[in-house]
């Protein structure tokens, strides 16, 4: 009986993180010039979002599981962002895209009030690099975390530091082969079988 | 000699006096930082009285990255690519006022070719800047649809821009002495095609959203700025001229080539959010009729005045230049001290000066109408603070 | 208008303006004691009619030990551009406030006060603008010393 149960909790934890990973709620989080990018990445008709499930992007951060910051964080900034990141349910995510919330980007020198690098304030799971990055690129990104949340290792550890992942596109890669690559890993990626990932499962072959 | 310096918490926790029982009692509510109206991290403290606003306090600061300071480390070439980030929607537009300031400082004369891309390319940005500008308003007040189509025609422009620039926002094209690069082969075809493309468009803008009566009613008469208040308040661009003051640099004091073109200005009568937002839908016909006319007029000539790599020595004294950038008139200073650091760069921002009339127009009104307020202001709040 | 006919008028007005050499557009310098005297005439005289405040800037010059304070105007009606400079000294860094010429002047002079310190006598509302209320020191003076601050290597 208990092997029969923990084999229904491994596959109910490949399912709840397949759901999350589909079902990516963002937070509406834009300071600067990444916001704009976000923004024709998200909700604009050529690069959309909503066929990766992460287009519902929510104003208030009860309602969001992923914070993807668009932009510098200043110093004032970090203590309102570190109360919208504690407010947001868990598990959630957190996606840093662009040069000035990696490391401080052009306003890393000489600059009296930039946080250089967001990951000083809040943990963050992605970084996407770009200045500011390209709509492909935060969509890559967010790929990159889907694929993090499906593994689970992205899954919400309270307290529990992780280090970021750089998810920036490959150099020299062309529009069409993102497209190839984008499409394969929503008809990879769009439905779960469920006996196989249960099986596939590692902890179980040792188990068992 | 001693002055008081306040806090913002000392105006927000004011000190209790014994009312009367009826009295009603005064309280803040903060719209912001983080809130999806506010285009960015804009904080406004409202006083408010039930349900109408006694007195807006706008709260800066929270992306202030100190540009000013890191300027003065820098040389004029170097200040260029600051600038895309601060009113990242026009940013050929402060590119541009950069390397105007660096070149009247340094007596540098650009060819016709260099006026000419500059002025096509920036018309074709503050096109491109209305368009967001238009389809954000209406994701304001409640209408999602005029999000989708500004942002679909918004990214067609992008293209352009991108297969010429090189960046699709930040692009720091427009340098001191010149441009970073020729002009794309595919721009002059791409362009034509795009008017053609957008003229009616624009058309369908208007039957999509200004004939709507909601909107009608939402911004009609509401957030009305007087010409006095919006001259006094500092107010430039569509937002003075809204007010009823035909103002506008590329008329008044043209640069560029815009004195070899033929556009109007058009000009408001009331000065309220609706002025402001047929305004722009007006001037983004009239920049795709400077685009017409230029865009099969470019001279031949060199891209670049300068050499990339000579250094830019800045002569003793201070100069200031404005260019007429989406949301208003962009001024530089530049003191210099003659050498290749200026002494002080500052600039004068439109919005930080267009953002203060929100003090007096939202007074009396409810939060609604201080969303169109600030909606048909077009902030963009990183050059506000900088 | 040129320069020099514009200067000619403004020596009207005031006969202790000084031009300063190389700047672009027309600047003048003005003794501070008589500064709100000289803008208030400036903004009413019907040959200037300066009724547009542009731009209000601080510059620090620690080795002549003084604070450059710099007015932009603008003239709607004659289409005319003046700087207006003073300078104040650095140990006391007190200045009269433009906010009754221009209601802007109140928001420009808070934004000089919290980068620079220099203090508005008879400002409505003189408070930080961009920085906190606790923040130390006025970082764009020249001998601002901040920890956080990184120097860019050579």
């Amino acid at each position: 009986m208990t092997g029969q149960s923990s084999y229904v909790l491994t596959s109910m934890d490949r399912i709840m993180n397949w759901a999350r990973a589909n079902s990516l709620w963002p937070l509406a989080f834009g300071t600067s010039c990444c916001a704009i990018e976000m923004m024709m990445s998200s909700m604009a008709s050529r690069h959309d979002l909503s066929r990766f499930g992460a287009e519902v992007v929510r104003p208030t951060p009860r309602q969001a599981d992923l914070l993807i910051l668009a932009g510098t964080i200043v110093k004032r900034m970090a203590k309102p962002l570190r109360v919208l990141y504690e407010q947001m349910p868990e598990p959630r995510y957190v996606i840093a895209t662009g040069a000035c919330t990696i490391s401080g980007g052009p306003f890393t020198y000489n600059s009296y009030t930039t946080v250089r690098g967001a990951d000083e304030i809040i943990p963050v799971d992605v970084f996407v690099p770009g200045c500011p990055p390209r709509p492909e690129a935060l969509i890559y990104g967010i790929m990159t975390l889907q694929k993090m949340i499906k593994t689970g290792e992205a899954y919400g550890q309270p307290y529990q530091r992780r280090r970021p992942i750089t998810a920036a596109l490959p150099p020299g890669m062309t529009q069409a082969q993102l497209q190839k690559e984008i499409a394969e890993f929503l008809e990879a990626h769009a439905t779960i079988d469920v006996d196989k990932a249960a099986h596939n499962n590692r902890w179980e072959k040792e188990r068992y | 000699m001693s002055l008081e310096i306040r806090t913002l918490s000392e105006i927000m926790n004011p000190p209790q006096t014994a009312d009367s029982p009826l009295s009603t009692q005064e309280y803040f509510v903060n719209m912001g930082p983080q809130h999806p109206a506010t285009h960015g991290v804009l904080r406004l403290v409202l006083k408010m009285d039930g349900e109408t606003i006694r007195e807006v306090i706008p709260v800066l600061g929270y992306i202030h990255r100190s540009i000013e300071k890191m300027a003065e480390y820098l040389h004029g070439r170097q200040i260029v690519h600051l600038t895309d980030r601060m009113d990242y929607l026009s940013a050929l537009a402060n590119n541009w006022a950069v390397s105007r300031a660096v070149e009247t400082a340094m007596g540098v004369q650009t060819n016709p070719r260099i006026e000419t891309i500059r002025t096509l390319i920036c018309e074709l940005q503050r096109v491109q800047s209305h368009q967001l500008w238009w389809g954000v308003l209406g994701l304001d007040l409640g209408a999602l649809t005029s999000f989708f189509y500004g942002f679909r025609d918004r990214e067609e422009i992008t293209d352009i821009l991108e297969e010429t620039t090189g960046a699709r926002l930040t692009m720091n094209y427009i340098q001191p002495g010149g441009l970073m690069f020729d002009l794309h082969p595919n721009f002059v075809p791409r362009v034509k095609a795009f008017i053609k493309y957008f003229r009616p468009k624009l058309d369908e803008y208007e039957t999509l959203l200004s004939e709507n009566v909601i909107l009608q009613e939402r911004l009609r008469n509401v957030g009305v700025l007087s010409a006095e208040d919006a001259i006094g308040y500092g107010a430039t661009g569509p937002v003075l001229r809204a007010s009823g003051i035909p103002l506008d640099l590329r008329k008044q004091q043209p640069y560029g080539v815009y004195d070899q073109v033929e556009f109007s200005v058009p000009v408001g009568t009331v000065g309220d959010c609706w002025d402001r937002y047929w305004i722009r839908i007006e001037e983004m016909r009239q920049s795709l009729g400077i685009i017409e006319q230029l865009i099969d007029n470019i001279p031949d000539g060199k891209f670049m005045e300068m050499k990339p790599a000579a250094k830019l020595k800045l002569p003793a004294g201070s100069f200031y230049l404005q260019i007429e950038t989406a949301r208003g008139s962009l001024g530089v200073f530049l003191q210099g001290t003659g050498e290749d650091i200026p002494h002080r760069c500052h600039f004068r921002s439109p919005n930080f000066n267009n953002l203060w009339s929100v003090t007096k127009t939202a007074v009396g009104g409810k939060i609604a109408d201080l969303v169109a307020i600030v909606s048909t202001l077009d902030l963009v709040i990183p050059d506000v603070d900088r | 208008m040129t320069d020099a006919e514009l200067f000619a008028k403004l020596q009207e007005v005031d006969a202790r303006v000084v031009q300063l050499p190389n700047c672009r557009p027309l600047a003048v310098e003005v003794p501070v004691g008589f500064l709100l005297a000289f803008m208030g005439k400036l903004k009413s005289r019907p040959d200037l009619r300066f009724i547009q405040l542009l731009d209000h800037l601080a510059m620090d010059w620690p080795e002549k030990n003084e604070f450059e304070l710099v007015y932009q105007l603008y003239s709607i009606e004659h289409d005319l551009l003046l700087a207006v400079h003073t300078r104040i000294s650095r140990e006391s860094p007190y200045a009269l406030t433009m906010s009754r010429l221009w209601p802007i002047a109140q928001y420009q002079e808070r934004e000089v006060f919290d980068l620079f310190g220099i203090l508005y006598e008879g400002h409505p509302d003189l408070r930080r603008l961009f920085l906190e209320d606790d923040w130390v020191g006025f970082p764009l003076r020249k001998d601002y010393k901040d920890y956080f601050m990184l120097e860019m290597p050579e």
